[in-house]
């Protein structure tokens, strides 16, 4: 059967799942302290930033930091629990289905989550921004091609980082540990940011592109220019690889 | 017997392993620093031993935030997975007995890896700061005030997380509450003295910034507080759910 | 015609042998029996040849094909049901058999028809995971017949069935190869059942197999043995107790 009816079953296999429920949480979460703490906006600490640059900024912080790994955990996780938890894998192996196939049709639906994530995230900044904008009496709304072009590129980034997760949930079969060596994976990308090598650790690419944003609407704070030699090539092998374990190793447990 | 019972819950689980693992990473992230990139840190003034702290702390207690929910979840999921509670709830025990070892079980890990880490900052501020020679008795101060302290400001976090994974039969609705949770407090402002004494963002405060404002024992009594709160509302949590289910 | 046969199939996991050198034979458009005491062995062989498992030794072909090479064409011919039902407890019955039914590409009818079979049609819009233990075997049942497949593994369906349900679905599997001309391999722990439903059966024991052959095979074999023969429960008892007998003389 061809690619593409796989993912729609695989899409039906989430149905009631709260999945997107779960993720939009988190989003929520995100511009409520945002909101609440809204005059921060305006101080700018001594950096030349525009309030509004520094309000989309400072939200889109979290969220990349944080917020968007730790969703791309949580999915990866429920995928590949409502297989195993009541032995629907055990079915899917023993129906004519190409392995690998199946395992590429599941990493589709994580980043689609992911995308559903970020038209979710788009439309709480809107919210947001246009709240504030009347509590301050301030227009904190930025140029909507502005803002979906970046969380566009923050999404780009974002996929070889899911390549990985997904991979780790392939690999590690305790849902707790995965989830817990995923969870502490993004602890450190601030570190590594920072560093030389940060484009060997996917978990930063998004936290990257914002901090370029941040560097263009704050002159001389980073970098303007994004590194595109070291990083595109390694972000490609990395994530090749990442799927490519995770296509051997899926069902392999079952089928010891 | 209660703790006997407990750890061997655990057994097979990852528990241990979990912890170990958690500490050696949050351990990595002081030596990182100082591996790569001493001078940031050798050249600022004041104790070298805060000055870690202050560098590291954040997201080392982060972690092991994250690793105290794995934990919960996962003592709890033993627990509902396979109706374990069920059988518990038939056999002549205490309702809150369970609770009491799990917490017992996770403040030894917490102590545990926050000495951990504490020792290592500890060794990290004496290997690279020549001029920190500070006598025994001083360090041992420091140390041991550290970890208690660190160790205190952390356990309601724990306690919490626990109630709320023996709250929530399915795994992933307390591991989700809890990474929220750890999230939305850690991105609230740190100077807010209220919002500082919550669970989930005491873990942040060190004892030296503590000192600063004079509020150690602010932090001590309020963290106590809760966990004793924390402690009966999941007894009577318990007694509810006999009377509900 | 044999439609599946195994040459010395075996599995081992560690140091413990789950079947030990296996030749089973199942003819085209019967149904075969495989009995055995729980831990002989028969959900492993099920296994092996849905690919759930690889063979430590041995062959098996299934309609002309092997392992590995020739999986998914294999599975295409196989309807399964293997062990606890399984399925997606978050799907209604109906949609669970929907995502069987598209990854198999058979006509949307198909669903309905298996549903029926089972007599699941009232409760195809319930949750899968809030129907009751004969429910979700009546499912996993259905996920195996779902498109009329001309070979059918099943193991223990009747397990955790009432007893009218048990009657049901043996009058069903008996009818199987008449109606839609296909052949059942079926296991169980109780040689009463087998031999309502089978025209063959095999008795395994420990991972090997003690018997294969027709019923009245099986009574003269016993008879000849010594076993008693008035009552088919207690033949079988016998030879498992014998054959464990020998086990445990020679460890």
């Amino acid at each position: 059967m061809n690619f593409f009816s796989l993912v729609s079953v695989e899409l039906k296999k989430i149905k009631r799942s709260k999945i997107l429920l779960i993720l939009l949480v988190p989003v929520i979460m995100m511009w409520i302290p945002s909101i609440i703490n809204s005059d921060f906006a305006f101080d700018t600490r001594g950096i030349p930033i525009t309030p509004e640059n520094n309000f989309f900024i400072q939200g889109y912080m979290g969220m990349v930091w944080f917020m968007i790994p730790a969703s791309l955990v949580i999915c990866t996780v429920l995928l590949v629990q409502t297989e195993r938890s009541r032995g629907g894998i055990l079915k899917m192996l023993s129906l004519p289905v190409n392995t690998a196939k199946l395992c590429l049709a599941k990493f589709t639906i994580l980043i689609l989550l992911a995308f559903a994530q970020m038209l979710m995230t788009v439309c709480a900044y809107c919210i947001s921004a246009a709240l504030v904008s009347w509590i301050q009496d301030y227009n904190f709304i930025l140029d909507p091609l502005y803002v979906c072009g970046n969380t566009l590129s923050i999404y780009a980034g974002a996929i070889p980082m899911a390549a990985v997760f997904w991979m780790i949930a392939c690999l590690i079969h305790t849902p707790v540990f995965s989830v817990g060596i995923g969870l502490a994976s993004i602890v450190p990308s601030v570190l590594i940011i920072n560093t030389k090598v940060w484009f060997a650790y996917p978990m930063s690419y998004p936290f990257y592109l914002l901090m370029v944003q941040y560097g263009k609407a704050a002159e001389g704070m980073y970098d303007t220019r994004i590194d595109w030699m070291p990083w595109l090539p390694a972000s490609i092998l990395i994530t090749v690889t990442a799927l490519v374990v995770s296509c051997i190793r899926f069902g392999a447990a079952e089928r010891k | 017997m209660i703790l006997n019972l407990e750890i061997k819950k655990l057994k097979r689980t990852g528990y241990l392993p979990a912890f170990l693992g958690g500490a050696l990473l949050a351990s990595a992230f002081p030596l990182a620093n100082m591996l790569f990139r001493p001078e940031t840190f050798t050249a600022m003034p004041g104790n070298p031993f805060d000055i870690l702290m202050d560098a590291n702390w954040q997201m080392m207690a982060m972690l092991n935030t994250l690793v105290s929910i794995c934990g919960a979840c996962m003592m709890y999921h033993t627990e509902y997975a396979d109706h374990g509670a069920q059988k518990m709830d038939v056999l002549p025990i205490h309702a809150g007995s369970t609770f009491l070892g799990k917490s017992v079980i996770a403040a030894f890990m917490l102590a545990m890896v926050t000495a951990v880490e504490v020792l290592i900052l500890a060794g990290c501020a004496l290997h690279w700061f020549p001029d920190y020679r500070p006598d025994t008795a001083e360090l041992l101060k420091n140390i041991l005030g550290s970890i208690l302290f660190q160790w205190t400001a952390s356990l309601p976090t724990v306690v919490l997380m626990l109630v709320i994974a023996s709250a929530c039969k399915n795994m992933w609705v307390s591991l989700g509450t809890g990474v929220i949770l750890v999230f939305t407090l850690f991105i609230f402002p740190q100077d807010n003295v209220v919002l500082s004494l919550f669970p989930f963002s005491s873990p942040y405060q060190t004892l030296a910034t503590a000192a600063e404002n004079d509020r150690i024992f602010l932090f001590l009594g309020v963290c106590a507080a809760e966990i004793l709160v924390f402690g009966v509302l999941e007894l009577i949590y318990q007694k509810l759910r006999r009377c509900v289910e | 015609m044999n439609i599946i046969e195994t040459k010395n199939l075996t599995k081992t996991y560690g140091d413990f042998t789950a079947v030990s050198h296996l030749n089973l034979h199942i003819r085209k458009g019967s149904v075969y029996g495989f009995l055995g005491p729980n831990g002989a062995g028969k959900s492993t062989t099920m296994k092996m040849f849905l690919g759930l498992t690889r063979p430590t030794q041995g062959s098996f072909r299934i309609d002309g094909k092997t392992y590995p090479s020739d999986r998914v064409s294999i599975l295409k011919e196989v309807g399964s049901f293997i062990e606890a039902p399984a399925f997606y407890g978050n799907l209604t019955g109906e949609e669970n058999l929907d995502i069987i039914r598209r990854i198999l590409g058979l006509p949307k009818s198909s669903v309905r028809d298996a549903l029926e079979l089972v007599g699941l049609s009232q409760s195809r819009k319930r949750l899968a995971k809030k129907y009751s233990l004969g429910m979700k075997q009546r499912l996993g049942l259905a996920g195996a017949l779902i498109g009329r497949p001309p070979i059918l593994i099943l193991d223990e369906p009747t397990n955790g069935l009432d007893p009218a349900g048990i009657h049901e679905i043996r009058t069903l599997i008996k009818s199987l190869p008449r109606q839609f001309d296909c052949t059942v391999l079926v296991s169980s722990h109780l040689l009463s059942e087998v031999e309502l439903m089978a025209d063959d059966i095999g008795i395994l024991n420990h991972g090997r197999l003690l018997f294969e052959g027709t019923m009245d095979d099986l009574k003269s074999s016993a008879h000849d043995a010594g076993f008693p023969t008035d009552n088919l429960e207690e033949t079988f008892l016998a030879m498992i107790d014998e054959d464990n007998r020998k086990r445990g003389g020679r460890a």
